[in-house]
């Protein structure tokens, strides 16, 4: 059997990245991108008592890739000691940091871990990197949360930070510390300022997600109701794989700098649920209900990114529309409904973590 | 009898607002770090054993860091008013140690907030965070005022800028009346001798006594906006004192370089100076002694002004300048001592502690100051 994954053919040695959060969606869309140009791809993963990383798994049964170019190393975002030792062995070329607690909603719930690695661990890494012979190129992944109730829409690099939750308020912090070093330390530190990007991988905490599945599990007849806060929020969606690849390009550049990376157009939340549901033939007010405790206590209303820069500067430009992103995450969760009702069925956990052959962009 | 709770207690602004919350009548817990040696000088005068009989004023052991440990406080002191003071509050020392600088005055702040919430105080206890001129960094317009956008520059404004938007987060997401004095540089007597005012204001006395040859510096064309922490501490009671919580910037509205600042030390001090040469060759040259008293061992010619680029921060914050008026306009606040009357009082401070220094080295004693 042939590796989806390439190496370089030429003499000089693979470049390294190291990328934290390697579990995630981003992260592994991501380590499918690297090892696809011929990186080594060292991760950095939690002990858990489950050891379930189903997002990594097409990539674990490549018996070319994992042990010989993709490497997990347990390390918390907080275990300063162990990343310190990781990084001054492995010496990476570059270093993605996606991990954090990224969930808005319950950053409301565990403020403090949430600043701790969100916010903390970027400071963490950022502190070791200053200290390193050879330092990493560094990616900080920001988001539009940053923003949350903007001065300006759309926004762009310069509209000012105005955060509204436990999450944004440590994104913010991330995100000018990642500035600081860059400016006074020199390193080459950016950010991604990220709106919100989907695809079959998102957790299923997400409300999109949590949309597609109850939209793919309704059409079957296993559930009745979906309940959700506010529709009227807009956001700016994009497609995951095509955000990877700008997370890369980034970092590729002559000089280290920040991005937006966003579609640039945004749709309500009541859109994407229609969306979803048309996709399986019903009407999303049929099955709609709306339940208090998932309205925010401050709720984040209008983000629309204006990714001109990344497009101008990277040739960034995102492809994928809110109805093939909307269609892609039903059909995945109708399979995955189909895998858990017929567990034989292979083709099913193959569609959820095959990797994407979305490209964008102009290289 | 109203209860404040003041992080940062032994510092310049926990020390004098302590002072004036007693005199408004307050009973005042303040919260200290264990140490092993005595830190609680700028409050000793104030303090109360706790063996006599009235209980004004009451200290407990505490760190920012410490959930917990802050979580039982507020709890036990079930304050009406708290004021977060407590941080690693030097710019420079954040460069160097900046996780701890982050931990403390960024996630500090929030676990303070959180053991609020958590103990159902939201409605009874108001909450006044410490916010600093630092969050403007590059500055983005002159003068700046609470709509400035920010820019921080340090990792100590970085995370006084998570602290800042953590509170205003609270306010918003819960209701408690919480908010953020953004202070512009404030001195006086009690002013830390690492902070840039007092390490002038000392190292003049220091030198018009004999004790020091010459006082190194950073970069002398910072511009500052100082006033004085009295006038301070009572703009940020009155910022607890209104109907709705809200954020104001505290500031003199003036402002003068490093440079200006050591001439007017200098003077006090009984010394004329005048700079000469430029970048890391700049030197003060005294042209003239008007105070004898003062100035003893100091003659025409000495150099007592030199640059040390050791001095310099990675990323200089070039110039401050606050515009009080929403405070002025919505509070009726102003600063009533003016930077001249500052520095004076500072010296004058100084000048006494020098000459007893000076006395003791006279008869024989070895004197040994900090002068880092």
């Amino acid at each position: 059997m042939t590796s989806n994954f390439q190496l370089h053919s030429s003499n000089a040695p693979p470049p390294l990245a190291l990328i934290t959060g390697i579990t995630g969606q981003d992260g592994s869309y991501l380590c499918e991108l690297l090892l696809s140009k011929g990186y080594v791809v060292h991760g950095l993963v939690r002990r858990n008592s489950s050891t379930t990383r189903a997002r990594l798994d097409p990539i674990f049964q490549d018996k070319e890739v994992y042990g010989k170019r993709l490497f997990l190393h347990y390390a918390d975002l907080d275990d300063v000691t162990t990343i310190r030792r990781l990084l001054t062995k492995i010496q990476p070329d570059e270093i993605y940091h996606l991990a954090g607690q990224s969930h808005v909603g319950t950053s409301f719930e565990i403020p403090e871990s949430t600043c701790e690695f969100t916010a903390m661990g970027t400071l963490k890494l950022l502190e070791i990197i200053r200290d390193l012979a050879k330092r990493p190129r560094f990616l900080q992944i920001s988001s539009s949360e940053i923003f949350g109730r903007p001065t300006a829409s759309p926004q762009n690099e310069h509209t000012p930070m105005r955060p509204v939750t436990p999450y944004g308020v440590a994104k913010a912090f991330a995100t000018s510390m990642t500035c600081l070093y860059r400016e006074s330390f020199d390193l080459f530190a950016c950010n991604a300022i990220c709106y919100n990007h989907e695809s079959p991988r998102r957790g299923e905490s997400f409300v999109t997600r949590k949309i597609t599945q109850a939209a793919a599990a309704i059409s079957v007849g296993l559930q009745d109701k979906l309940k959700m806060g506010s529709l009227d929020a807009r956001r700016d969606w994009g497609y995951a794989p095509e955000y990877v690849v700008g997370m890369w390009q980034i970092l590729q550049q002559n000089n280290p700098d920040d991005y937006v990376l966003a579609t640039g157009v945004d749709h309500s939340v009541q859109e994407f649920l229609q969306t979803a549901f048309e996709a399986v033939g019903l009407d999303w007010k049929d099955h709609y209900e709306v339940d208090q405790r998932f309205i925010r206590p401050a709720e984040v209303n209008m983000l629309v990114g204006d990714p001109s820069k990344a497009w101008q500067r990277l040739g960034w430009k995102p492809q994928s529309d809110l109805a093939s992103i909307v269609r892609s995450m039903v059909d995945a969760d109708l399979l995955l409904i189909n895998r858990n009702r017929f567990p034989n069925c292979a083709v099913a956990s193959q569609a959820w973590t095959s990797p994407p052959n979305a490209s964008s962009g102009k290289s | 009898m109203k209860r404040a709770l003041i992080t940062g207690i032994t510092g310049q602004d926990g020390s004098y607002l302590a002072e004036f919350l007693l005199e408004k009548g307050y009973e005042v817990h303040g919260i200290k770090r264990r140490a092993s040696s005595f830190n609680t000088e700028r409050v000793d005068h104030i303090y109360q054993s706790p063996h006599a009989g009235s209980k004004r004023f009451q200290l407990h052991y505490g760190d920012l860091t410490d959930t917990s440990n802050l979580t039982r406080i507020i709890q036990e002191v079930q304050p009406d008013e708290v004021y977060n003071l407590g941080a690693q509050s030097h710019v420079a020392v954040s460069f160097e140690s900046p996780e701890y600088t982050a931990d403390v005055d960024g996630l500090g702040t929030l676990r303070l907030l959180e053991a609020i919430r958590f103990l159902g105080l939201e409605q009874k206890t108001r909450f006044y965070q410490a916010s600093t001129s630092e969050l403007f960094g590059l500055v983005q317009e002159i003068p700046q005022k609470e709509s400035t956008p920010f820019y921080p520059r340090s990792p100590y404004a970085c995370a006084k800028l998570y602290a800042y938007w953590i509170t205003v987060n609270y306010r918003e997401s819960y209701g408690m009346y919480a908010c953020n004095g953004i202070l512009f540089n404030h001195e006086s007597p009690r002013r830390g001798e690492t902070f840039v005012t007092r390490k002038i204001t000392r190292g003049m006395a220091n030198i018009a006594q004999g004790l020091e040859p010459c006082l190194y510096l950073g970069n002398m064309d910072a511009l500052r906006d100082w006033g004085h922490a009295k006038d301070y501490v009572r703009m940020q009671w009155m910022m607890l004192q209104q109907e709705t919580a809200d954020d104001f910037v505290i500031a003199t509205g003036q402002q003068i370089t490093v440079r200006e600042f050591v001439k007017m030390s200098a003077a006090e001090a009984g010394l004329e100076v005048e700079f000469s040469g430029e970048g890391i060759d700049e030197i003060a040259t005294v042209t003239g002694v008007t105070d004898h008293e003062r100035a003893p061992e100091v003659s025409v010619g000495d150099v007592i002004v030199r640059v040390d680029p050791r001095y310099f921060r990675p990323a200089e914050v070039e110039t401050l300048l606050g515009d009080p008026t929403k405070a002025k306009d919505k509070l009726g606040w102003e600063c009533e001592i003016t930077v001249e009357e500052m520095c004076a009082e500072m010296v004058a401070n100084d000048l006494e502690q020098a000459r007893c220094h000076a006395l003791l080295k006279l008869h024989g004693h070895s004197v040994s100051f900090a002068v880092e």
